[in-house]
């Protein structure tokens, strides 16, 4: 009866453990896009071999019930070491794949906050019709933590001056981008303290 | 209007050099406003005229729905000048550009000296100054010449508030009347009545001459008017009919479509020793020629392959390129005053509608949402098509700017209108 016990507990750690390294894995899913690496990886832990993981559990001997209480710690290492070398997988793996979400989050935060300077740059904007030129102006902006924008410079003009008086009008309208105080501070000073914005002609029709 | 947005944001690599780029597409569909200040006026002179010259501006820049206006109850100063101009005044009420002026008496014969200034509010800084001397009976007239300088400070382009239009009256009483006005509709001028069918009327470059077609000698015959002495000459191509010119952009000949026993091909034909040069020679019908604005092609509608399709021709070479594939119906085509682009009717599913579309590219935009609209003219700055559409059994000129902002319609006239032709611009 305590051997079945034993065996049970042990049967419960390693499903414990397992289902750890699936709830990390599952973290970026509802977010990530496919095409990035750490959810291609996750799949192909699971779908590279349906059958592995599922015959897997018997063949490291979780249900027999044979396995002694005291050798417990030993065999749990070796039924780790296994599962890692079954899954092809190990620590540093992990905390790669770590580090990747958590660049994805960022990636995420980067995302979010660019978006929402191109609409509101986008809804202040008046637009020259020129159909005839495809024109393209660079202006770089420095941020203050605040989202104040301190300055910003015309650094690429286009050719066309009615292009370049549009765009400055525009940024004349603008005094805070505030969304970037849901930022990190290291994201912020990394990337929208100075950034750019690239206001281009043609886009619409092609 | 239909709109490829593309949200589009490059982010940073891991180098140290590099740096976030957002890109910007896409404009506010939002319009500039403007506040247009009565002017101000000398002792001595009519208080009028200073109200007058602000409305006539104020109603140009309004005419094809590309700005809006600050009424002017909500004005918190009027200034004349810019020592009265305070930016603040206007920022508060949202206002992008202001424009202010002052008419002063020149001598007592009524002459007047009306100087005006244009302001960005946004940027603070004054962007137009002008000085103007004309007539207290030409007001009118001072005021669109203002208008255009406005109208090209702010936009880029050229100002239209003084090109005309020509267009076909059909009245109720089967009376065809070829016309000519102002782009507002004012100013009315009926160059030819006749009981019998006239149509496709087209400006000559330097805007003294309309050619046309006329029913009146029973078939389809080909005139050139004088618009100053009203004089009428026939065009006498060979062939059963002639119809559909087009003047060439030196002014020198017309691209036409001449019918030899009942089959139209394009010509072209030269007004000082009257010679006609075939360009196309096809079973099928040819027909609505028109010169890209470097005169080395023309477009043109031809149904060769089944269906009324645009085609291209080299004036030179002879070489013919197909130019439209989608849909069954792609007529009545004309280039961008750029040459880049063409617009046309796009019949699709029993509509008729206004199309664009880039030479360098294969998709085709609607323009119009109405559906039986049809020849199409662009304004001599490339930014507003007027085409004749129909509501019921009245024929109408609608219009729409090619940044989609702005669609309106002109003074409805007595009659069916058909048949717009912009003139160009004058240099």
């Amino acid at each position: 009866m305590n051997r079945a016990l034993t065996s049970l507990n042990t049967l419960l750690l390693i499903l414990l453990f397992l289902s750890l390294i699936f709830s990390i894995f599952s973290i970026p899913k509802l977010d990530i896009d496919e095409k990035q690496s750490i959810r291609v990886n996750f799949y192909e832990l699971i779908q590279e071999d349906d059958q592995l993981f599922n015959s897997s559990i018997p063949d490291l001997g979780m249900k027999k019930e044979t396995k002694s209480f005291s050798s417990n710690s030993k065999e749990q290492k070796a039924v780790e070491t296994a599962i890692f070398s079954k899954f092809k997988i190990n620590k540093t793996d992990i905390k790669n794949e770590i580090s990747k979400i958590k660049l994805s989050m960022e990636r995420d935060d980067i995302l979010r906050v660019s978006a929402i300077i191109q609409e509101r740059i986008s809804s202040v904007w008046i637009k020259p019709n020129s159909l005839s030129e495809s024109l393209v102006a660079k202006v770089l902006i420095n941020l203050a933590p605040s989202g104040e924008i301190l300055d910003f410079d015309l650094i690429e003009p286009s050719s066309n001056n009615f292009f370049n008086e549009s765009i400055l009008t525009a940024m004349n309208k603008m005094t805070f981008f505030e969304e970037v105080l849901s930022l990190d501070r290291k994201l912020f000073e990394q990337n929208f303290r100075n950034f750019n914005l690239v206001f281009k002609s043609s886009g619409e029709i092609e | 209007m239909i709109k490829f947005y593309l949200l589009s944001v490059m982010l940073i690599s891991n180098s140290i050099f590099s740096i976030l780029e957002i890109e910007i597409l896409k404009g506010s569909d939002n319009l500039s406003k403007i506040a247009f200040v009565p002017f101000g006026v000398e002792d001595g002179v009519e208080e009028d005229y200073g109200m007058q010259i602000s409305q006539y501006i104020e109603k140009n820049m309004l005419l094809f729905g590309e700005f809006e206006n600050l009424d002017k109850s909500e004005m918190l100063s009027f200034p004349s000048s810019e020592n009265e101009f305070f930016y603040r005044d206007w920022k508060v009420l949202g206002v992008d550009y202001s424009v202010i002026g002052r008419v002063n008496s020149v001598n007592v014969l009524g002459n007047l000296n009306i100087s005006y200034s244009l302001f960005n509010i946004t940027r603070r800084i004054k962007i137009l100054e002008g000085e103007i001397v004309g007539s207290e009976d030409n007001i009118e007239n001072i005021s669109k010449i203002i208008s255009n300088r406005i109208y090209e400070q702010i936009t880029g382009l050229r100002g239209i508030f003084d090109t005309k239009l020509a267009y076909v009256i059909n009245s109720d009483t089967d009376t065809y009347q070829i016309c000519i006005s102002d782009i507002d509709g004012k100013n009315e001028q009926i160059l030819f009545t006749s009981k019998a069918p006239i149509m496709s009327p087209d400006w000559s470059p330097d805007r003294k001459k309309i050619a046309y077609v006329s029913f009146e000698n029973g078939l389809a015959e080909i005139f050139i008017q004088d618009l100053k002495s009203g004089k009428r000459e026939s065009v006498q191509a060979l062939g059963m009919t002639n119809s559909a010119p087009v003047w060439s952009p030196d002014g020198k000949s017309l691209a036409l479509v001449v019918s030899f026993s009942g089959n139209p091909d394009v010509f072209l034909y030269s007004i000082s020793n009257k010679r006609l040069i075939r360009l196309t020679n096809h079973y099928g019908i040819d027909t609505e020629p028109s010169w890209s604005p470097d005169s080395k092609k023309i477009i043109f509608t031809s149904d060769r392959s089944g269906s009324p399709q645009l085609y291209e021709i080299n004036t030179k070479s002879k070489r013919k390129k197909r130019l439209t594939r989608d849909g069954n119906y792609n007529a009545r085509g004309r280039y961008f005053p750029d040459g880049k682009s063409i617009f046309f009717v796009h019949g699709n599913d029993g509509n008729f509608q206004i199309a664009r579309k880039k030479l360098s590219s294969r998709y085709i935009e609607t323009l119009t949402s109405t559906s039986l609209d049809e020849s199409p003219t662009i304004s001599p700055n490339g930014n507003i098509i007027i085409y004749a559409t129909k509501d019921g059994l009245n024929g109408y000129l609608g219009g729409i700017t090619l940044d989609g902002k702005a669609r309106f319609s002109l003074p409805v006239k007595n009659g069916s209108v058909r048949e717009p032709a912009w003139s160009p611009l004058i240099n």
